[in-house]
């Protein structure tokens, strides 16, 4: 790609320059970012003293593809990182130093680090007795989501900088809903507390952990402060906005001691307010940068697209009024020159939309029109993108399935179920409780028949629910399969005697195992897949989809185990197969589905693929007419507006305040996508939502009030209704 | 194209403020209330985030509304869909709940269970308290009866019975936004214990931690919990009464405390508010805080605006009569004067002449008052000979049946069914489609979790092919096809043949039983196919499933939000296996209160897309609809009482002693624990006394509202109970009085 002149001043400023670099999405920002990373190395600079800072691992793309490249001059690696990370990093290497005075229980010990399911999990621990005491009676979400509220909680107290003690406190005094909720406070409150007194017992540190030791006890310590300064010399920050407050105060300390820094801003960002992004106080790094420059030129959209953004900001009537508010991140409007302002109309020849009664109707639309797109077109599947607001499980499915029929692959956000949904964990740890009878878990029999269907080539559903009955018992609690040999000759004939082989090798396979078991569940599912399952005969061996889910469940497993390991803490297998069981560990491996693969339709959750931070040809958004593109994830222990940095203690949050943060995120989110849209947007439209309920939400009134400002008969517009 | 007439026209001129409208049968008033929304959006009174708030009582005429105010609009020019809302009171609450879960403390995707799982709860929670009291209620209990009989009484007719109490406890309690809390300090401060209302309490209790527990809210929450949400946040009514700055309300009079307050507290301050209603076909009043007489007290009220709609096309004016001679009956003879006031004037009007919507030609002889006695059996047989011997020469006719209950519904659908008369039933059932694609589903279902049974496997045939069974000729085949089934010994011969045992090939199908031979081919496809997703979690099995089962939009809808619920069920219920969802698919199935946009009844029913056929309805399901020819039946004292010492009640159940009405007294117990009044104490057997006399009055008003559903001819027939000792209603009999005095004046004829 060719570089354009402002884009060349900026890479090759000379390598003690410190620069902020402000623009909208799509204006070669990164594209920046990465070669004037590429150009520091190649003046010399070691890759070892460069560090890529990001808020969020995903965005570390571009910059990871740069570096993979192999004419890249030697002198050790880039160091891509995240607070997290760099936290992490730090802890690990100073932790003699500062593990007695954070208040770890065993300094001498070395720490564990937890992952957010792991730290769920002991969550758990700490708060199942607190329930079972009559806390939290009356909330109505489900477990796990009320551990990963008080987590979250956690988080936020460690991102925005105040004490996690407060968190009460802020959550109450902003509160004027009904009273008896504030009790609730109370107790995510206790929870928060007993967590971190029992990860201070137990050397464990979660990721709130991490950042606060990280800032309080190693940043603030000047051999530590040394350490740092000294292995970085040059800071790429790209996606200031998307980073939290206390990543931004640690830049505003860090950057003097820097010798080039490039600071990249994106205007209108903001997407990981939830996650405590305060892009309001990432701008204020642009006072401590000497160099500040502007990109306003897309290379993404059209004209007809920029014009369309532009109706949209009228429309939702924020021209004016939304530099007041302390949750927006500051922007200039996009200077245009008049004389490339499109003509009047233009903004239809965008957009594409037709209205039906019915959900189902307009998934077919959808499938219809982009493989069209796809077929007389000529447009390559993964430069279409299907966003929803929120993507059930169901609508995924109905998605993959109706472009599976139309022969269009389709790559959705994360693997297209959950280890529990998957047969083939299903099936293993099914095997595994039957193998380990001294755990006490009882399969049901269908679960056992799904377990022999899915394990033994050949083996149908009837058979399979026979052999079960059969064969399968449980007796005080230990489940126990017989022999294929020992059952009525008729059965045998009506089962098969090949299957029953295959049967009576597995069982055989099982019984010898579970006199000499392993301690480790990762050990005994590899053996069961490499001796049994994947060998011919067995359901397996030609299924690559069930090789991959049992990596994935093994190597979940085994982390799992690591973890409980490291930390003073009991756990068994018994436990994982538990919290598989209950969701817990959804161990949904978001690596594989990061990168956009070849020939394949994209379907994700409009946020995700924000975040992504990839340009389009074409965009799908169903739902238009749904509440779910205004409003936030409603979490009854948090609040990420009133834990925020912006938000005064004590003030209450109305509804004027929630209505103004919704309609700013909407046109945040919505100018996001459109400026990562080369092409055309189509709206999917239905009078009833997934779930039956007529939709008439904000985006739909939004983009109503754009459309009324251009006339109707302009090309390329259908307006159907059914 | 609907011409106002010009008592239409004035309601029409309405631009703001406060207005009621006390509007007959047949007078219009959907269709004025939908004009007057279409009006105020296209005058432009709107600006760009504002609609026009229509509240209406039932589902089906949200539908019925969203259509006509859309289409007007568009006549209009306008774009549809924008600038209206049409809402239940429940829909209504819903969406104030959805848009703010946070304020009370909800996640965004909290749930609202559906009336049969409310319904368990409910009787769990009433049997649990039962066997903690034994023999707590034995004291009601009457005296007389033997011990065996009372052993059954307590096994087998108390619980349903506590359960109803519970639920009229409940309700009431939520309708007063009281928590069992605060109902138990109550009890505790009063020097005399209530017995009944601390039973009450404490089921509530009960039943509202199970549901805390399973995170869920019920409909009567939803409405306090709406009430709630914008109370406590003063912007936010400050947005919604912005958006909506003209209420319409329909069927006002069935309103209950709690929505006049909703409705109140949105209209507030400048008061946009149109209130449309009929005190007179007030009939869902049993228990809530509604009464007509809030209605009235409106109408009265010194500012509001206050019109009527005297004038009905709907019925000939011999209907008219008979309905209003009911009125002036109840006004003037009525046996027990403290109902007199059950039904009010002013009268139905017939149009005057030109009316732009004229009453059909009179017709007399068209009203048949059929005072005969007959068992239930013979009054049956006497409407089907009836129809039957009407109904062919009369294809382009509607014609309804009208039932107290919905068991004599059924009955005579039987009956019909029986003679070869088609009927619909749709309005006896819950949601006939979601019913349609739940139980095709179920079926299947089924199958897969015994997929073994060769008899379920048969049932899953007739469900894949039920498209096929309703045309005739198919039935004779596809009936061998299921039997051939049916009748398989091994199913895995069939499915999963293994060499030299296939079934299939073993039953010598004939040459000329070519489709017999495709048919089995083409499903053994499907079956294994379905057997395959078997293994998938719930949702994707049950849209796999779905693409082979439904063509239909509407179902396919269904479909999906089934998926979605049983998703969710089995996320809070990790240990659940298909017969588990089966059974909650049954559940979801006839979940009667809904107010999604799926079923048959929600698109709203139209008589006239039923002519030819029967339309069999409880009075209740019939408000609001019309038909060339009605028939009333089971008119009789028991349904119709009119409070006589003899009269029996539904309400008093045989085994309670003094014909307590154990609802009535409980109630009764609550209201006086939640009494400041000294002059309101609790007197045993007042409240049952008074429940007779409400009960009188609303059936009434239910004997107005089905005979004002009749265009043309009107029957009215009365049976003699299972014990053959009822009589004729007594306004059954006044009814039959005057119109015979009516004939003779015409001279000649009988009733």
């Amino acid at each position: 790609m060719e570089l354009t002149p402002p884009q060349l001043d900026l890479i090759e400023a000379s390598n003690d320059q410190k620069i902020f670099l402000e623009g909208p999405a799509g204006a070669g920002k990164t594209t920046a970012g990465v070669e004037r990373m590429l150009y520091l190395m190649a003046q010399g600079a070691r890759a070892d003293t460069i560090l890529v800072f990001l808020p969020q691992r995903n965005l570390a793309q571009p910059y990871y593809q740069a570096l993979r490249n192999p004419g890249l001059v030697a002198g050790g690696t880039v160091d891509v990182l995240t607070l997290g990370g760099l936290a992490q990093k730090m802890v690990q290497l100073f932790w003699p130093l500062v593990s007695e005075q954070a208040g770890f229980a065993h300094p001498d010990q070395a720490p564990t680090f937890l992952n957010l399911e792991t730290a769920q999990y002991f969550m758990a621990r700490v708060v199942e007795p607190m329930i079972e005491g009559g806390a939290f009676d009356t909330v109505t979400i489900d477990r796990n989501r009320l551990y990963s509220q008080v987590v979250d909680n956690l988080n936020k107290a460690a991102v925005v900088g105040f004490p996690h003690t407060e968190l009460e406190q802020r959550l109450r005094g902003a509160w004027i809903g009904e009273i008896s909720q504030a009790h609730l406070y109370a107790d995510a409150q206790q929870a928060a507390l007993r967590f971190r007194e029992f990860c201070l017992e137990q050397n464990l540190l979660d990721f709130s952990l991490r950042v606060e030791v990280f800032l309080k006890h190693i940043w603030s310590v000047p051999v530590c402060r040394d350490y740092l300064s000294k292995t970085y010399n040059h800071l790429i920050y790209d996606n200031v906005e998307e980073d939290t407050p206390v990543s931004h105060d640690l830049m505003a300390e860090w950057l003097p001691q820097l010798e080039s820094a490039t600071l990249i801003y994106d205007w209108d960002g903001g997407y990981r307010i939830f996650l405590g992004a305060d892009p309001a106080s990432g701008y204020r790094l642009k006072d401590h940068c000497q160099e500040e420059v502007t990109f306003n030129h897309s290379f993404v959209t059209t004209p007809e697209i920029q014009e369309f953004t532009a109706g949209l900001e009228i429309s939702f009537n924020l021209a004016e009024d939304r530099l007041d508010s302390p949750f927006v991140s500051p922007s200039q409007p996009i200077v245009e020159d008049p004389a490339s302002k499109p003509a009047v109309g233009d903004v239809r020849s965008v957009l594409e939309f037709e209205t039906h009664r019915f959900h189902p109707q307009m998934l077919d639309w959808v499938v219809e029109r982009a493989s069209y797109l796809v077929e007389d077109e000529g447009i390559p599947p993964e430069e279409i993108v299907i966003l929803a607001p929120y993507m059930s499980d169901s609508l995924r499915y109905s998605l993959s399935e109706r472009f599976d029929r139309s022969g269009i692959a389709t790559q959705s956000h994360r693997p297209s179920r959950a280890l529990k949904d998957e047969p083939a964990a299903q099936c293993l740890l099914t095997l595994a409780a039957v193998a380990h009878p001294e755990w006490g878990i009882t399969p049901v029999s269908y679960e056992l028949a799904y377990a022999l269907v899915q394990a033994v080539d050949g083996l149908d559903l009837v058979r399979g629910q026979l052999l079960a009955e059969i064969v399968y018992r449980s007796k005080d609690g230990r489940p126990t399969l017989t022999s294929f040999d020992r059952i009525n000759p008729d059965m045998q004939e009506r089962i098969t005697y090949q299957l029953g082989e295959r049967y009576e090798n597995l069982r055989l396979w099982l019984d010898s195992y579970s006199l000499n078991p392993v301690d480790e569940l990762d050990h005994f599912l590899s053996r069961l897949f490499g001796e049994v399952l994947s060998q011919p005969g067995y359901g397996f061996h030609h299924s690559r989809d069930a090789g991959q889910v049992t990596a994935n469940l093994i190597d979940s497993a085994r982390r799992f185990r690591w973890i409980l390991a490291e930390s003073l803490t009991d756990g068994s297998g018994k436990d994982y197969v538990q919290l598989v069981q209950q969701g817990v560990v959804a161990a949904q491996y978001i690596r594989r589905w990061n990168e956009p693969s070849e020939g394949a339709v994209f379907l994700a959750p409009a946020y995700t693929f924000l975040m992504g931070n990839r340009p389009v040809e074409v965009q799908f958004w169903l739902d238009v007419g749904g509440q779910g593109w205004a409003e936030r994830l409603y979490q009854p222990l948090t609040q990420p507006y009133v834990l925020s940095r912006h938000w005064p203690p004590g003030t209450p949050w109305t509804d004027s305040e929630e209505f103004a943060s919704s309609q700013e995120a909407l046109y945040r989110l919505s100018t996001g996508l459109i400026r990562r849209c080369r092409y055309k947007i189509y709206l999917g439209l239905s009078d009833l939502g997934e779930g039956g309920y007529e939709m008439k939400g904000p985006f739909l009134r939004a983009i109503q009030r754009v459309l009324q400002n251009y006339p109707a008969d302009a090309p390329g517009t259908q307006v159907e209704t059914h | 194209m609907f011409i106002p007439r010009p008592k239409q026209e004035q309601i029409l001129a309405y631009r703001g403020g406060k207005m009621g409208v006390s509007a007959v049968p047949g007078s219009g008033k959907t269709q004025i209330l939908s004009m007057l929304a279409a009006q105020i959006i296209a005058d432009g009174l709107l600006e760009d985030e504002q609609e026009v708030l229509v509240v209406t009582l039932v589902n089906a005429a949200v539908d019925n509304f969203s259509v006509r105010v859309g289409n007007l609009v568009k006549e209009k020019g306008l774009l549809p869909n924008l600038g209206y809302r049409v809402r239940t009171l429940h829909g209504l609450a819903h969406d104030i709940v959805r848009e703010r879960p946070d304020l009370l403390g909800l996640s965004e995707n909290f749930q609202i269970i559906d009336e049969r799982e409310v319904d368990k709860i409910r009787r769990e929670a009433a049997s649990a308290w039962l066997k903690a009291h034994p023999y707590a209620l034995d004291d009601y209990l009457d005296s007389t009866l033997e011990q065996s009989k009372l052993d059954w009484v307590r096994r087998d007719h108390l619980p349903a019975r506590v359960s109803d109490v519970a639920l009229a406890f409940i309700r009431l309690a939520k309708d007063k936004q009281l928590s069992s809390e605060e109902i138990r300090a109550r009890l505790e401060q009063l020097p005399v214990p209530l017995p009944l209302a601390q039973m009450g309490c404490e089921i509530y209790q009960s039943y509202q931690q199970a549901l805390v527990y399973r995170g869920a809210l019920d409909f009567d929450d939803l409405i306090r919990l709406a009430i709630q949400a914008i109370r406590l946040d003063e912007s936010y009514l400050e947005r919604l009464r912005y958006r909506w700055p003209y209420i319409l309300e329909d069927e006002a009079q069935d309103s209950s405390q709690l929505q006049e307050q909703i409705l109140e507290k949105l209209a507030e301050p400048n008061g946009n508010w149109v209130r449309v209603g009929d005190p007179n076909q007030a009939i869902f009043e049993t228990f809530t805080t509604a009464s007509p007489e809030s209605l009235r007290q409106f109408l009265d009220s010194p500012e509001v605006d206050d019109l009527d709609m005297p004038n009905s096309g709907r019925s000939t004016s011999s209907i008219i009569d008979l309905a209003n001679y009911l009125i002036e009956w109840t006004q003037e003879e009525h046996p027990r004067e403290e109902v007199r006031q059950a039904l009010v004037p002013p009268p139905i009007e017939v149009t005057p002449p030109g009316d732009p919507q004229p009453n059909p030609p009179d017709d007399p002889q068209a009203i048949h008052l059929v005072e005969q006695k007959m068992t239930p059996q013979g009054e049956m047989e006497y409407v089907v000979e009836s129809i039957a011997d009407w109904l062919p020469s009369h294809p382009d006719n509607t014609v309804a049946v009208l039932v107290p209950r919905n068991q004599r519904g059924f009955d005579l659908a039987k009956a019909l069914g029986a003679r070869g008369l088609e009927y619909s039933d749709s309005l006896l059932r819950s949601t006939a489609e979601t019913r349609g694609a739940a139980g095709a589903l179920a079926n299947i279902l089924n199958y897969l979790a015994e997929p073994g049974s060769s008899r379920m496997l048969s049932i899953a045939y007739n469900v894949w092919r039920r498209e096929a069974w309703e045309v005739e000729e198919n039935k004779a085949l596809l009936e061998v096809v299921k039997r051939m089934i049916n009748k398989c010994r091994q199913v895995e011969d069939y499915l999963w043949p293994r060499a030299g045992n296939d079934w299939f090939a073993s039953l010598n199908i004939q040459e000329d039983q070519d489709w017999v031979s495709g048919e089995l081919q083409e499903f053994r496809q499907v079956v294994r196919r379905w057997q395959g997703a078997t293994t998938l979690p719930i949702d994707q099995l049950v849209l796999s499933l779905a693409q082979d089962l439904f063509h239909e939009p509407p179902d396919l809808a269904i479909a999906h939000k089934l998926a979605l619920l049983l998703r969710q069920a089995g996320e809070t219920n990790s240990d659940w296996h298909l017969p588990d969802f089966t059974e909650e698919l049954a559940v979801i199935a006839k979940n009667e209160r809904r107010f999604l946009g799926f079923s048959d009844d929600d698109t709203g029913f139209d008589p006239e897309a039923h002519k030819g056929q029967v339309v069999i309805s409880t009075m209740h399901k019939a408000k609001g609809l019309e038909w060339d020819r009605v028939y009333l039946m089971s008119v009789n004292t028991y349904n119709f009482p009119s409070g006589r010492l003899q009269d029996r009640y539904i309400a008093e159940a045989w085994f309670l002693r003094d014909h307590l009405n154990l609802e009535a007294e409980t109630i009764k117990q609550l209201e006086v624990a939640l009494s400041s009044g000294d002059y309101d104490w609790y007197e045993e057997g007042q409240a049952s006394k008074k429940a007779r006399l409400d009960y009188v009055a609303e059936r009434l008003r239910l004997l107005y509202v089905g005979i004002t559903r009749a265009k043309k001819e009107l029957f009215i027939t009365r049976n003699t109970g299972r014990d053959g000792k009822l009589q004729p209603a007594e306004s059954f009999q006044a009814l039959i009085g005057f119109w015979e005095d009516r004939l003779s004046d015409l001279g000649g004829g009988s009733a």
